[in-house]
């Protein structure tokens, strides 16, 4: 008998699975930058930290993330295979670690180790996708395409997964999803690319982590004033937020078809900044004045994200190193916008937190109940504010066991409303802050060579 | 084409904002307390409870106007003496000039709501004399023990 009929042979995998593999990756290593944002608000409660402490579980993850991408994508060019083998055993071992975490500061440190892992894995892809696809162009346009879907899906997802099996949920899911990937590399042949790698494209770069520094207003503050300032169950806000990388992804589909990664980029950045603009200005507390802001910001990120990502790897080589720079370029533009808005956004709260007492102590006094029983209320009132260690009370409390007449109910109706404002208005700056960031980005978008197309 | 998108993003955006600020969003916050050094719409008090919480607002507003804070700020930081210290470093002033502003404007209040009829002879001695000395933190439970006297 021929010893090839006893050889066990393993199933082709095709390449559109290939791509898919990978892409699910991708798309599970850079959705971590935002995944946990829906999450925070429990984090902060089960650890007892503060908003700029919690923070840093996504902070440390996307300073993680773009100190190790280039030089990750320095090893990756070498070894691709094993880079993305090692960089998602690390990624899943970290993953489990994250939801297991005894303490904030493992789960901090467990986040940095997600970030090498996620690292070596996302720059490795690229390379992986351009043995599937033998094509450099359209390797770069899968890894920017899973790239932005990943980013822009992730608070959803964290945020369901938050509210049905618990924020742990998040990370040990994401353990066995991240090693199905590996069975792309079964049968695959990734060739090393040689010789020195050229100088980055710095402008398209700068505008990479300009937009991406606006964008973390989008994808974290928007979740924050829908959870803890409007008081939105965290699977609705998770639903509400699927606006965003809905109009994304149908952007994305469409966008090659829009114009050249100039315009693109241009149109994206500026509709961004629209969206920020409008969350900026906000005529009320409903989830619904967020929708047309969601679709503004959403369609920019499809137009400039994957338009930027192809300018900054178009003609340079090896793909993976400069691939590292774009990823490096992202990340950094995550933690510049967390650690310029987290400051101002807590700044505005601390402030409106005094203009909503001062307004709700003039709603009390003004009111029409009895003037002994306003004495009681606004002891009660008060005792609610104290209680909520920091976080948007829920006035309503307060009114438990109160007479149901109209003075109490318009009361009641009025110190919502007051604090309803004072949140809102709280979110304003860091959001009309971001859309300048947007704006920002339009600089060196204009000042990269290639043609103009505006 | 390639215009176009970026004109047509361009005018998205700002219209946008434009309907957002046309909607109210730039004055969506909370309400602004009044200037405590203006007079307010006063309405006719139709119990005892009414006349002394008109008496003690209209010394609030009175204090916090010499103060140059608002009422409510005033009003809240009665509520302990830490938030009284609070206020006046916020405010640039010494307790004890709260102290007297408020003993001030309380007195100042009883007078006025003396010579409107609202307060009869012996509940405006007794608030005048509370207002004099007793101690700030117990003013406020005097005042509202002073009911059964009207």
């Amino acid at each position: 008998m021929p010893a090839s009929r006893h050889t066990p042979t393993v199933p082709p995998v095709s390449a559109a699975h290939r791509r898919a593999l990978v892409g699910l990756g991708i798309g599970l290593a850079l959705a971590d930058s935002s995944v946990v944002t829906l999450a925070l608000p429990d984090i902060l409660r089960q650890f007892d930290v503060e908003i700029p402490q919690v923070a840093w579980v996504l902070t440390a993850y996307n300073l993680g993330l773009a100190l190790a991408a280039v030089p990750a994508a320095y090893v990756a060019r070498r070894r691709p295979r094993t880079a993305f083998a090692t960089g998602t055993l690390v990624f899943a071992a970290a993953s489990l670690a994250c939801g297991l975490a005894p303490s904030f500061g493992v789960l901090v440190g467990a986040r940095c180790v997600q970030a090498v892992g996620g690292a070596l894995l996302v720059c490795a892809a690229l390379d992986l996708l351009t043995a599937v696809d033998g094509s450099d162009a359209r390797s770069v346009r899968t890894w920017a395409a899973a790239g932005v879907v990943g980013a822009a899906l992730g608070p959803a997802a964290g945020g369901i997964l938050t509210e049905t099996l618990g924020w742990e949920s998040i990370f040990l899911a994401q353990a066995p999803l991240a090693l199905v990937t590996l069975a792309a590399l079964v049968g695959l042949h990734v060739r090393p690319v040689p010789g020195p790698a050229g100088r980055p494209n710095v402008p398209a770069n700068v505008a990479l982590l300009l937009i991406s520094g606006a964008l973390t207003a989008a994808l974290f503050l928007l979740v924050l004033l829908l959870v803890d300032g409007w008081r939105i169950d965290p699977a609705v806000a998770g639903l509400i937020v699927t606006v965003l990388p809905a109009a994304a992804i149908a952007t994305g589909r469409v966008a090659h078809r829009l114009g050249g990664s100039r315009t693109r980029a241009a149109s994206g950045a500026v509709l961004i900044a629209g969206g920020l603009g409008a969350l900026g200005v906000l005529p009320g507390s409903s989830w619904l004045w967020t929708i047309a802001p969601q679709l503004l910001v959403g369609a920019g990120l499809g137009l400039s994200l994957s338009a930027l990502t192809e300018r900054a790897l178009h003609g340079r080589s090896p793909q993976a190193v400069h691939g590292g720079w774009t990823i490096a370029a992202r990340h950094a533009g995550v933690v510049v916008g967390l650690l310029l808005l987290t400051p101002v956004f807590t700044s505005a709260l601390d402030r409106n937190e005094e203009r909503a007492l001062r307004a709700g102590a003039a709603a009390v006094i003004d009111s029409s109940i009895p003037p002994l029983e306003k004495l009681g209320l606004a002891q009660d009132v008060l005792a609610v504010v104290h209680a909520s260690n920091r976080e948007v009370p829920d006035v309503r409390e307060a009114f438990a066991g109160k007479p149901d007449d109209s003075a109490y109910r318009m009361l009641e109706s009025t110190l919502v409303s007051e604090l309803d404002r004072a949140v809102t208005a709280a979110f304003a700056r860091p959001f009309l802050l971001a859309a300048v960031l947007a704006l920002a980005a339009l600089i060196p978008i204009g000042l990269s060579r290639g043609k103009v197309s505006v | 084409m390639r215009a176009l998108l970026f004109v047509l993003s361009c005018c998205v955006a700002i219209g946008l904002v434009i309907a957002y600020v046309a909607f109210g969003g730039t004055s969506y916050e909370p309400t602004p307390v009044a200037n405590p050094c203006a007079p307010r719409p006063t309405h006719r008090a139709s119990s005892t409870d009414e006349r002394i919480e008109q008496v003690v607002l209209a010394a609030s507003d009175a204090a916090a106007c010499r103060l140059g804070v608002s009422r409510e700020d005033l009003v809240l930081a009665l509520r302990s003496v830490d938030d009284l210290d609070r206020l006046a470093q916020k405010s640039g002033h010494s307790r004890d000039d709260l102290e007297e502003a408020l003993r001030d404007g309380l007195v100042r209040a009883v007078d006025k709501a003396h010579e409107q009829g609202l307060v009869g002879d012996r509940t405006a001695s007794t608030l005048t004399f509370a207002a004099e000395h007793l101690p700030l933190g117990l003013l406020l439970s005097v005042l509202r023990e002073t009911s059964s006297l009207l």
